[in-house]
């Protein structure tokens, strides 16, 4: 849905994988997570939190625990988007996150390089 | 691209972490502290157990301190669940063993966070953590030199009253 309300050429694509993208809008100062069929807002805070609570998940004893589904919801407090994934998109989430972040890092250093220090 | 993450914090998200748990070390300290001077109490080692109390509120005062400076460069500090609290030692003497034991592993923790920020170039942090190192340096002699105190008057006879009565007098000063 909120993909009709922003305009898609404003969004930088911070990084890619097969199965989804994150994008940051400089405009809104937010990120759009695109993954699992939904296009979701996040802010700095929640995308951080949304990577810690993936980073949390024990996969392996989510495929040898054989009481559950192999499925695991992934949300937390304050969020207004709810995944329901299995192991292999949760590893894919993970890489997806864990990638954006380190295309911040390397965007930090760039930043402080081009545009902070004076010469 | 706006550098979204830095606009929001000064500090990286690895300082964070460790500075995190440096959060929860000083209440690990806070709490162990307060569990010597509970034992020292109930053995009838009173001035320790004031010096031992005393220390507690130091280090809850120390876990402020970095919770603060969390949350202030725009961080999320965490609130630490303490466990694993030590309540019996084996003697008067144990419980300044452990004490300094503790002390020293604080100080390394510090020097760990130091080397971090060294590699980040995190001079605003380490700056910040210039006060806590400083301190260790206290907080270590005042542990080593209650523990020297055992050597000094010995245990015997009425020596563990006699220690008990100077380890409140210990202070540290510069010059
Ligand atoms: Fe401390
Ligand atoms: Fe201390």
């Amino acid at each position: 849905m909120e993909k009709a309300c922003i305009n898609i050429n404003e969004l930088i694509n911070v990084f890619s994988i097969k199965q989804g993208s994150i994008y940051q809008s400089d405009k809104l100062n937010c990120f759009f997570v695109d993954f699992g069929g939904k296009f979701a807002r996040y802010n700095c805070l929640s995308l951080r939190k949304l990577k810690k609570v993936v980073e949390d998940i024990d996969i392996d004893a989510l495929l040898l625990n054989t009481h559950k589904a192999d499925f695991e919801v992934v949300t937390f407090n304050g969020c207004e988007h709810i995944y329901l994934l299995n192991a292999c998109e949760i590893v894919a989430l993970k890489e997806l996150l864990q990638g954006t972040f380190t295309m911040f890092k390397l965007n930090h250093l760039i930043s402080d390089c081009l545009h902070r220090l004076v010469v | 691209m706006k550098d979204l993450m830095r606009i929001k914090s000064l500090i990286s998200q690895d300082i964070e972490t460790l500075l995190n748990q440096q959060i929860k070390k000083e209440a690990h300290s806070s709490s162990l502290y307060l569990s010597m001077s509970s034992w020292c109490d109930q053995n009838g080692f009173d001035f320790s157990a004031d010096y031992f109390a005393k220390q507690a509120e130091e280090e809850r005062m120390h876990q402020l301190k970095l919770f603060k400076y969390v949350l202030d460069m725009g961080g999320n500090a965490i609130s630490p669940e303490v466990s694993g609290i030590k309540t019996d030692f084996a003697g008067f003497r144990e419980v300044f063993e452990d004490a300094l034991e503790a002390e020293i592993a604080i100080t390394q923790s510090f020097k760990n966070i130091y080397a971090k920020c060294q590699n980040e170039q995190d001079f605003v942090t380490m700056e910040f953590l210039n006060w806590f190192l400083k301190e260790q340096r206290e907080e270590e002699y005042k542990a080593r030199r209650a523990l020297e105190l055992f050597e000094v008057i010995g245990e015997e006879g009425t020596g563990r009253w006699e220690i008990d009565k100077h380890v409140n007098k210990i202070t540290y000063s510069e010059q």
